[in-house]
């Protein structure tokens, strides 16, 4: 019997489908898990707490502000920075001048009127989303910022995760 | 005259511009992708009526039940260590020693965090059953001072309240460092020094 003999290269072709099906899944599934929310959560260490409840999706017209605060005392809020760890005291009040201004001017862009309980309470929550080594007092000073009388910003949320030890962690 | 038609080409669809597409789409994704960090939060409301007021004065027979925290600062940072007292006893619990932000847990230090955590709660817990009350009635109070008080880390405050939350007490004072004096202020007293 003769075997058949392969004189020309045949024009081998890959077949690509196996490959775009995968890769069409790949997008499906980053598509799904993308949370572009959580762009503005700095990388902190965040302390545990076993009393926290469960952070939800919240109504969009009251979205909370989120102002994270690293372990060196560095405020970022919106694309904002300050430094709340300064030497001197008079940085440290600027600082803290600063982030009150931005806290006046981002409230005042999301629209005041609508924002704003009848006794000029603002309806709309910060969340401190703060690292387990900042110093507590940075932490004061910007609830004292949240709570000054042109503010009156006075719901607040610490970001805290599951401890390590519970169940299900 | 009758022209021979071409036989129809094997015509396949070209297929590279969209998997260049695809694969810069999985490239962002893949960049931007950031699981979420945080699942939980504790609520908290600052009182309307006294944010910026200096910390309000109690009666004597007030129910409260007072923690005091503060810092003990060595030159290697990760040997500084929180030291807790409850009320007015002489006794002071230390907290596991470092700054949390720059060590990784370990169990251990989750467990000596937790045994002193248990240890606060069983001796607020005796507090509150001698007051009587219901925990809502009790004031919690967080007290670090300033300069010592104001270096507490953050972790270790939350962590002290979370022992009054688990409690069930859910009126928290927090008492510790004002701002720092605005540049008027400042002003007004070197005029005053002067």
């Amino acid at each position: 019997m003769a075997a058949k003999v392969i004189t020309d290269t045949e024009d081998a072709k890959m077949n690509m489908t196996p490959m775009i099906d995968m890769t069409f899944l790949l997008v499906v599934f980053f598509m799904l898990t993308i949370d572009l929310s959580q762009k503005e959560f700095f990388p902190v260490d965040l302390p545990f707490a076993t009393t926290g409840v469960e952070d939800k999706e919240e109504d969009d017209e009251v979205r909370r502000f989120v102002i994270n605060l690293t372990g060196d005392g560095t405020v970022h809020f919106k694309s904002y920075e300050f430094n709340l760890a300064s030497e001197d005291p008079g940085e440290q009040d600027d600082a803290i001048q600063a982030l009150q201004d931005a806290l006046r001017q981002v409230h005042s862009e999301r629209g005041e009127i609508l924002l704003r309980e009848k006794d000029g309470a603002s309806k709309v929550p910060v969340m401190i989303h703060a690292d387990w080594g900042a110093k507590w007092k940075y932490v004061q000073w910007i609830m004292q910022a949240c709570a000054h009388p042109d503010i009156k910003i006075y719901k607040l949320q610490f970001a805290v995760k599951k401890p390590p030890t519970e169940k299900g962690s | 005259m009758a022209v021979p038609l071409p036989e129809p080409e094997d015509t396949e669809m070209n297929m590279t511009p969209m998997i260049d597409i695809v694969f810069q789409l999985i490239i962002f994704f893949l960049l931007s992708l950031k699981f979420k960090t945080i699942d939980r939060r504790i609520e908290s409301m600052l009182p309307k009526d006294r944010g910026l007021a200096p910390t309000p004065t109690f009666p004597e027979d007030f129910l409260k039940v007072k923690i005091k925290a503060f810092r003990r600062d060595m030159a290697d940072k990760e040997k500084a260590y929180t030291m807790i007292k409850i009320d007015n006893e002489k006794k002071q619990y230390v907290l596991p020693k470092g700054w949390k932000g720059r060590l990784k847990e370990s169990s251990d230090r989750i467990d000596a965090y937790d045994k002193v955590m248990n240890t606060l709660k069983s001796i607020v817990l005796k507090k509150l059953k001698a007051h009587g009350g219901s925990p809502e009635e009790v004031k919690g109070e967080i007290v670090a001072p300033p300069p010592k008080g104001g270096a507490v880390p953050h972790g270790d405050i939350v962590q002290i309240l979370n022992v009054f939350l688990e409690v069930g007490m859910t009126d928290i004072v927090f008492e510790g460092a004002a701002t720092p004096l605005t540049s008027s202020e400042r002003a007004a007293r070197a005029a005053g020094g002067s």
